[in-house]
């Protein structure tokens, strides 16, 4: 840690005080030159803080072939807008998350974040870096995200957050290949009786504070002509549903993902609550970056894209060295390797050639990771199937 | 101590009339009910799983856990520092006292008891053998360090000095050890507040001083200077600070020439909490009669030699009080980082309420309780200290 360049400081601050304590009698210039060695002190204590970034991103990608000008230990790396470029040089990915969504990103008791959303980061840290836990997870609050975003303090946001038109216009985020389709459902007490949103005309329906769903309760009732519920917005799930426990809530609204892992926890046991057989907004929860980056978009976007692909080749993290040297040319694109004319195909995005290979190998295939995070809530694939299962999800071709 | 004397106290005291002792038992009856129910909380009805399996997590949040040698080993040196300085100043107060070691057992218990306390529940929770043992290192560091300070509380004054410079560089090189675990913008739970706020503390305290002092310039720069920075970082709400330093600062300089998070933090909180301690200064400056530096102006001091050795000690002096009172609400403003997403106690709890084991459970009450206490026990031990040495040092005897 102690390098040539802090030592260097530290002699000329020594020097500093010591020449000019001698030199001068007056107390004033002794109080001068102290503030100067403390300046020169903290120069230097700075300098150390990028050299030591430095020497991770060493550590990290010296096992790359990609370009290699990120670990060339060149001491002024910087993003210059440049957000790979940036990511390769400090070997980790900043990925926006939050740790209080069930099944999608929670802090687990030695520290390890674990859900759907955090081994979206670990995919896009695999494809890019090359090794899945170079992942410095953010915690941002709902009202944070865009903010992180805008303000560079994040590369990406995998934060259960819906594509918009306006949140693409306004936030200047450039949204993603959704990672997981969902819709705004609505839940009633099953004693209640209410059998769809007729019954909870002007009721009082709860949802969470800060989201889309308040806007979508309002435009569903005008839409179907009903009289307005009074919507309460609460900060926290647990408040909801101790308000719901107390009856202080008729309806309760959010993602049906959401609804379904809330009533599997509801202390009065799942049978207590029923969802409504209604859907009413489409909400496509996507990563996003900032804008004006595209390459960056490319990159995130194939990282997710190969997930999908891999559960299409049916290639999992158990079985992904058996597709190694298999007869599929596609197969042997996708994951890297050389085809029979012994020549290998590098799509150009930046990334290195078998980048689909590590993102399988370590995390896993799209249906993997749903089934390792989700399902256990009680979440069914729905629209997250692969098209060839009639849902949406659909990759492009690797070659 | 017979009876009749409890009786007539009671009578005296609790019972004198009617109206007396209906409002003696209605208290009686409210406070019992409370405590009732805080004891079958605490050792009943209270699911402390959540407490127990994250307790790694309250303490020192992500730190790696193959690296947790490195937090012992500085517990263990903390403690062997702390108690040195600790006897090597007190013994030198009184030498020749003679004391049993029963009377100081119980002095220690008198004393540290939030600290004892809470050692036993931490301890109460722990489920391996990895946090016993850091106990017991702690604990014998804590009695060597004792040792070694009765043993320099007679050495010359030169030596007890450098011992102090020791700590000093001693406590620096820690902050680095740990530091080197796991880098410095990652630390978590209490101990991200115990370093925010000892940080603060640090480099508020000096920070403060100057700006009192500056503030009382005669030359018209330095006070307005002076003022300003006191008056506008008073006049801004500390969350605002602390939100913008982290989500607004992106907005005006590039990511990558900006310190991390936590640095940023500490940089906040470090002007913030000096323009409060200047204000504070600037009272014990006045209450220092003109008297003294007019006599020690008449001896021939300078006037920095004047401020640095009649004005200002007179005047911190005065201020304990309020100074221990403003670092101990700097202690607990520390819980504001949770909200720009740092992982400090608060967010702990915050985010543990969703594991799988515990979603759904409102365990609200179980993570906050726990959590208070943890500041309560730093903070009562900090105001008890500072008693202990206004004492001391005779404040408010004259």
């Amino acid at each position: 840690m102690f390098d040539g360049q802090r030592w260097a400081a530290v002699r000329a601050a020594a020097c500093l005080l010591k020449g000019s304590a001698m030199k001068y009698k007056s107390n004033h210039v002794r109080w001068l030159a102290l503030l100067g060695a403390l300046l020169l002190m903290l120069a230097a204590c700075g300098s150390d803080d990028s050299d030591a970034s430095d020497d991770s991103s060493a550590d990290v990608t010296s096992g790359d072939s990609t370009d290699g000008e990120g670990a060339s230990g060149d001491s002024n790396g910087g993003s210059d807008g440049n957000v790979l470029a940036g990511v390769q040089d400090a070997g980790v990915v900043r990925c926006g998350t939050r740790d209080a969504l069930p099944g999608f990103s929670v802090l687990e008791d030695d520290g390890s974040h674990v859900g759907f959303d955090a081994d979206f980061c670990r995919v896009i840290a695999a494809a890019v870096l090359g090794d899945a836990e170079a992942v410095e997870f953010v915690d941002l609050e709902t009202e944070a995200r865009f903010t992180a975003l805008q303000s560079g303090e994040i590369d990406v946001l995998v934060r259960n957050t819906t594509w918009t038109a306006s949140r693409d216009g306004v936030e200047a985020a450039t949204f993603l290949q959704p990672n997981f389709y969902d819709g705004q459902g609505m839940m009633v007490a099953t004693d209640s009786g209410i059998e769809d949103l007729d019954g909870l005309a002007g009721a009082v329906v709860c949802v969470a504070a800060g989201t889309t769903t308040e806007g979508n309760v309002a435009n569903e009732f005008a839409r179907l002509g009903l009289d307005a519920p009074e919507i309460q917005s609460f900060e926290d799930t647990d408040l909801i549903q101790e308000a719901f426990q107390q009856g202080r809530c008729d309806g309760w609204s959010s993602d049906v993902s959401q609804l379904a892992s809330l009533r599997s926890d509801y202390p009065d046991g799942p049978d207590a609550l029923t969802i409504l057989d209604v859907v009413f907004s489409k909400e496509p929860l996507a990563p996003a970056v900032l804008d004006g980056d595209s390459e960056w978009a490319q990159v995130v976007n194939w990282a997710i894209f190969a997930t999908i692909q891999a559960e299409e080749f049916g290639i999992t993290k158990a079985n992904v060295d058996d597709f190694l040297d298999s007869d599929d040319p596609s197969v042997m694109i996708f994951l890297g390797q050389a085809g029979e004319d012994g020549a290998v195909v590098d799509p150009g995005l930046g990334l290195p050639v078998d980048f689909a290979y590590q993102v399988v190998a370590q995390v896993g295939n799209y249906g993997e990771i749903f089934d390792a995070h989700l399902a256990p809530l009680g979440i069914e694939r729905g629209l997250n199937q692969l098209w060839s299962d009639g849902g949406l999800l659909y990759s492009p071709p690797y070659r | 101590m017979t009876s009749t004397t409890w009786r007539v106290w009671l009578r005296r005291n609790l019972f004198r009339n009617l109206r007396d002792g209906i409002i003696t038992l209605l208290t009686a009856f409210i406070a019992g009910w409370i405590l009732w129910k805080v004891l079958r909380f605490v050792l009943i009805t209270g699911r402390w799983e959540i407490v127990e399996r994250n307790l790694a997590l309250f303490m020192y949040g992500r730190y790696p856990r193959e690296d947790l040698w490195r937090i012992t080993l500085a517990l263990c040196v903390a403690a062997f520092v702390t108690t040195m300085l600790f006897s090597m100043w007190s013994r030198a107060d009184r030498a020749g006292v003679k004391r049993s070691p029963r009377t100081m057992l119980g002095e220690i218990g008198r004393r540290w008891w939030p600290l004892i306390v809470l050692g036993i529940v931490l301890l109460s929770f722990v489920t391996t053998v990895g946090p016993w043992i850091a106990a017991c290192a702690a604990i014998s560091c804590l009695f060597a360090g004792a040792l070694l300070g009765r043993a320099l509380s007679s050495a010359p004054v030169r030596i007890r000095g450098s011992a102090v410079a020791v700590t000093m560089l001693g406590i620096v090189v820690l902050l680095w050890f740990l530091a080197d675990g796991l880098g410095w913008d990652d630390w978590g739970g209490l101990m991200l507040s115990l370093y925010l706020a000892a940080a603060g503390m640090v480099l508020s305290f000096p920070l403060g001083v100057l700006l009192a002092i500056g503030r009382q310039s005669s030359m018209p720069i330095i006070r307005s200077l002076s003022i300003a920075a006191i008056e506008i970082t008073r006049g801004v709400p500390l969350v605002v600070l602390i939100i913008l330093s982290s989500e607004g600062l992106g907005f005006f300089f590039p990511q990558d020439v900006l310190p991390g998070k936590v640095v940023r933090v500490i940089v906040v909180l470090t002007i913030f909490t000096a323009a409060y301690v200047a204000e504070i200064v600037r009272g014990g400056l006045q209450s220092v009669p003109n008297g003294q530096s007019e006599a020690a102006a008449a001896l021939g001091l300078s006037p920095t030699r004047i401020t640095a050795f009649i004005v200002l000690p007179q005047a911190l002096g005065n201020v304990i009080p309020a100074l221990v009172g403003q670092f101990i609400s700097l202690f607990k403003d520390t819980t504001l980082v949770s909200i720009i997403g740092l992982l400090d106690v608060i967010s702990v709890s915050e985010s543990i309420r969703k594991q799988s084991d515990f979603k759904g459970q409102g365990l609200v009450a179980e993570t906050l309780v726990f959590a208070g206490l943890l500041f309560w026990v730093g903070s009562s031990t900090l105001s008890r200290e500072s008693r202990r040495m206004e004492r001391r040092l005779g404040v408010g005897e004259r």
